[in-house]
């Protein structure tokens, strides 16, 4: 194999030729055009080889939006004067050496190119020591190295990064304003602090503190130091292992989702990526329990086994290829699910809520020097700069089971049946171990109710599968015909919906947009326990009907379905298919209303099926089905504390 | 106004009347009773606006005069009272109560803004016996419906012909009809749809053999025995043709002791869903198979030795519908028919030989079952 800075230039004197091979600084320039794109990309490369270099504080400070100087400071491990010259050389890199390495990567950078790439395109200085030893110092401009020379410093590594793009006019034409550049800055690094919770970060502008960022016990503390405690207390988190990937993370509490701009970050193995399909995932976890449309915010934390997933996909690596991408879609909008349904996730009254409990995982302790990145939240194999540990002790060994005192409150319940009191005859009071549940009698029933009935169309109410995806428009009827044979088997084997016969039928006239529904929907209709055929004109006749409840209208909860299906609605518009469609508005429909009256009985039944639902605190529209008061809240407002 | 009266003749006028006193009212003077006194007596009348009762009781009364005063303490004080006579009087709005060495002084109001009693003419009265009517509505008005959709299902039928008459209650799902033969000449056919709270204050009142009077005016209908009255509001039909749905061409038939089905019926209730109470009832020649299963919480099987020749026929039912009707069975044996397993089932008692008694049938609708 030839070697660039030798062979080619002789090669080149000795031969004239069209085609050459690109000299060693031009061609670090053009990589630089792909990995060095703005300020932001600088502080990106450098923190993250700060972070490679186990660093446990980082300090970056810029001027003029990072346009003038950026500077990198970290405490990591330095470098000697040897690899601090080498490393500027493009695809030198300690962090991988053979090509099996790649496959198992788990520092951030490994290409080799960053450094290299920035040199060749601003005034570059670097100052690094390795512990108990004199420091080096080497000068950089546009790629070439000025001079290397001892300095004093204490370990670790600073990178000074000054003029970017002094020696390339046309990208620095295409800088934004410093302002802009800046907000690029913040971003870029709250990502990075976000996956690397014990390290400490601080951000300067123009001398000006931006970040302070101590190092963190756990992701809900770097949020709130990141955006403040009351955003931090808007999550809850979540946590999911499944076959090999395992998914951590915060997502936000359904009735705090708001229509403003979301924060969506993912990452793997600790690493910050993009991936509009993962964060479709987290909005089908989300379905029903929020308005449609809604985006809701979300921190993801992944982690997969080593090869299932490739890094090295873009030079920036802001994307990632997994191996098996259903898995980890799955795996996320499940964990996502899981944690929607719990107690947590219900709309509080309290002023200020809990702060979401982090299930711990342990964390080894810390070995050869090298500082553990990990704490909180990733599987003890995750830890950057080590070989993965066996599979097994990142499955099963290493999780710690869920807090004592969250796990009791997963179920509302206390001791004995908890007595309810119905308020206003709309609202059920509930005493629950950590304070009081108000729960919407309408809204509650009709979660009940659009469960039930997308079981018995033989569908998991919110699993990906199961129903399959709506067909083209037209195709409705085409498909609810096809399914006429195993109408009666799915439903029978599900327990289904009883249909209760009318001893006096029901005889409807319908508009000619509601008979065009019944006639499309007439098979599943009749699984929602709907029985009825055409009468001749626009009428049909019905002959038998579901009863949900004893104080249930038949004739009105058909010609309300009817004209809903018929006129579209939001709800019918959130549906994905006519299976979700009639049983949204069956629900709505069907479920008990408000200003009824219900004996004690009639109540208890009510909040047992209701905490047996998979999401016992959304409803079908996106809105709560419990509002909770937590006893920590009442102490407060009785000055108790 | 000034009069005496026992103890126990203000408890029992009172008793009887505040049944019909609306406990929340958005009308206040609702929640009093009229207490008026006459050369007659004490008439003590309550109402919700839509039934009213009224009843006269013996009282030595000095001063005429009427006033209306709250009716649950009223109720309460007397109930707490030594046995002695009670003294009433009223001075302007209040009204003064005194009994042994207790007064007690209640603020009332005035007569004027209690709602005043639908005019009901008893000249063309009917007239029946107050146990009959009562049998009636007790074994009927328990099939009428609570939902409110369908106003008219919320009451009860009275059909009154020249030689008989019936009474019918129904929800949609299950119906109860009785008839009873009576002789009113040239009377000619009357429906009537009245509420069963009005009937549960006929049947509470009226219960004894005496023959009642039963008045009507255009949307009110009266009932009347010696000082007592009920006034009722009338639903307005028409009522759904119920004979058009009890089956005539049932063609199974099935006689079963009415104690082991209601038994058998309770315990598989006990696994059923709790929403639909749906209980398979499977039909074979000398044995009826019962069975539940509900996904979520498990199974259950039952047999019962029956009378039933017919075809093998799987039907399902809400137990807690045949359970109701079966406790309104008056004898120890039922009969029940059906057709299919979408078609309307009726029970009916099994009298003894030699015993007789009204025509009653209970019909009820079967659930859907899937396979």
């Amino acid at each position: 194999m030839l070697t660039r800075t030798e062979q080619i230039p002789q090669a080149l004197q000795s031969m004239p030729r069209r085609i050459h091979v690109l000299p060693d600084t031009l061609a670090n320039q053009i990589a630089a055009g792909e990995v060095v794109e703005r300020p932001a990309s600088v502080v990106k490369e450098l923190v993250e080889n700060a972070l490679d270099a186990a660093a446990t504080r980082i300090e970056v400070s810029i001027q003029n939006g990072g346009k003038t100087e950026i500077r990198v400071a970290d405490d990591g491990c330095g470098m000697g004067r040897d690899d601090a010259l080498l490393a500027l050389d493009r695809y030198a890199t300690s962090k991988i050496a053979r090509p099996e390495d790649l496959k198992g990567v788990r520092t951030l950078g490994f290409r080799g190119e960053a450094l290299p790439s920035i040199a060749s395109v601003s005034r570059l200085t670097l100052e690094t020591a390795e512990p108990g030893s004199v420091g080096t110092r080497v000068r950089v401009a546009g790629g070439r190295v000025l001079g290397a020379e001892d300095c004093a410093r204490q370990t670790g590594t600073t990178v000074l990064v000054q003029s970017l793009f002094f020696n390339v006019p046309a990208r620095a034409k295409f800088l934004k304003g410093a302002g802009v550049e800046t907000r690029g800055i913040v971003d870029i690094l709250s990502t990075l602090a976000l996956a690397n919770l014990s390290s400490a970060f601080l951000l300067q502008s123009n001398g000006r503190t931006l970040l302070e960022l101590p190092a963190a016990v756990d992701l809900p503390t770097r949020v709130a130091d990141l955006w403040g405690d009351e955003i931090a207390r808007r999550f809850i988190s979540v946590q999911l292992q499944r076959e090999g990937v395992s998914v951590a993370g915060l997502v936000e509490r359904p009735d705090v989702v708001s229509p403003t701009p979301r924060r969506a970050h993912l990452f793997v193995g600790g690493r910050p990526f993009r991936d509009r399909f993962l964060i479709a995932a987290l909005d089908r976890a989300y379905r029903t329990t929020i308005v449609q449309g809604l985006r809701p915010s979300a921190l993801i934390y992944l982690d997969v086994p080593a090869g299932a997933v490739d890094v090295n996909v873009h030079p920036s690596k802001a994307e990632v290829r997994f191996r098996d991408r259903d898995l980890v879609e799955g795996t996320v909008e499940a964990a996502v699910r899981e944690g929607l349904a719990g107690l947590d996730s219900a709309a509080t009254l309290d002023a200020t809520p809990a702060m979401p409990q982090i299930r711990r995982l342990t964390t080894e302790p810390r070995g050869g020097g090298v500082p553990d990145n990990q704490l909180a939240f990733f599987v003890a194999g995750a830890r950057r700069g080590e070989p993965p540990p066996d599979e097994d002790a990142a499955a099963g060994g290493a999780v710690v089971p869920l807090d004592e005192a969250v796990a009791a409150d997963a179920v509302p319940e206390p001791e004995g049946p908890p007595s309810l009191w119905q308020l206003h005859d709309t609202y059920i009071l509930a005493e629950s171990r950590s304070g009081l549940l108000l729960i919407d009698q309408h809204s509650a029933h009709e979660r009940i109710l659009y469960e039930q009935l997308m079981r018995g169309f033989g569908s998991t109410p919110h699993g990906p599968d199961g129903v399959r995806p709506e067909a083209e428009s037209g195709s409705v009827a085409a498909a609810a015909v096809g399914e006429d044979g195993e109408d009666e088997v799915d439903v029978g084997r599900s327990g289904g919906v009883a249909s209760q016969r009318l001893l006096f039928p029901l005889t409807l006239r319908l508009s000619p947009a509601e008979y065009t529904v019944v006639e499309d929907a007439m098979v599943l209709l009749r699984r929602a326990g709907f029985e009825m055929e055409p009468f001749g004109g626009r009428t049909v006749i019905v002959h038998a009907a579901p009863q949900p409840h004893p104080y249930f209208s038949p004739e009105r909860c058909l010609r309300d379905m009817l004209a809903e299906l018929a006129g579209g609605s939001e709800l019918t518009r959130a549906a994905r298919n006519q299976h979700e469609r009639i049983a949204m508005t069956f629900a709505c429909k069907g479920a008990i209303k408000a200003g009824q009256r219900l004996s004690p009985r009639e109540m208890q039944e009510l909040f047992d099926r209701l905490f047996a639902t998979e999401l016992p605190y959304h409803d079908v529209h996106g809105r709560p089905t419990v509002v909770r008061l937590s006893l920590q809240e009442l102490e407060r407002r009785f000055g108790r504390t | 106004m000034k009069f005496t009266i026992t103890r126990d003749n203000l408890q029992q006028g009172l008793a009887s009347v505040a049944a019909s006193i609306p406990t929340r009212t958005t009308l206040p003077v609702l929640s009093n009773i009229l207490i008026e006194a006459d050369g007659a007596g004490v008439r003590m009348s309550g109402t919700d606006l839509d039934i009213a009762v009224s009843l006269q009781v013996a009282a030595d009364v000095e001063e005429e005069g009427a006033l209306t005063v709250p009716a649950k303490k009223l109720q309460e004080l007397a109930r707490e009272l030594p046995e002695n006579p009670v003294r009433i009087s009223t001075k302007a709005d209040r009204f003064e109560l005194a009994c042994g060495r207790a007064s007690f002084k209640l603020n009332g109001m005035p007569r004027d803004e209690f709602p005043t009693f639908p005019a009901v003419d008893f000249h063309d009265a009917w007239k029946l016996s107050g146990q009959v009517l009562s049998t009636l509505i007790h074994q009927t008005s328990f099939a009428v419906s609570t939902e409110e959709s369908r106003p008219i299902l919320n009451g009860v039928l009275w059909q009154l012909g020249d030689r008989e008459m019936r009474m019918v209650a129904t929800n949609g799902h299950r119906l109860a009809v009785m008839k009873q033969a009576v002789n009113f000449p040239g009377a000619g056919r009357v429906d009537l749809i009245i509420p069963p709270k009005a009937l549960a204050q006929v049947e509470r009142l009226f219960a004894g053999g005496e023959e009642i009077e039963v008045g009507r005016s255009e949307n009110h209908l009266g009932f009347r025995q010696g000082g007592t009255r009920i006034f009722t509001r009338l639903i307005e039909g028409p009522y759904p043709n119920y004979e058009q749905v009890i089956p005539k061409d049932n063609d199974k038939h099935a006689d079963a002791d009415k104690a082991g089905l209601i038994q058998a019926l309770r315990r598989m209730s006990v696994v059923a869903s709790e929403q639909t109470h749906r209980v398979r009832l499977s039909f074979n020649p000398g044995l009826l198979r019962f069975s539940v299963e509900s996904p979520d919480l498990g199974e259950a099987r039952e047999e019962l030795e029956i009378d039933y020749q017919g075809e093998p026929l799987d039907i399902g039912f809400n137990a807690a519908y045949l359970l109701e009707v079966l406790r309104y069975i008056p004898t120890a044996e039922v009969h029940l028919t059906f057709k299919a397993p979408e078609r309307a089932a009726t029970l009916e008692p099994v009298r003894p030989e030699g015993e007789s008694g009204p025509d009653y049938l209970c019909l009820v609708m079967p659930l859907r079952l899937l396979e």
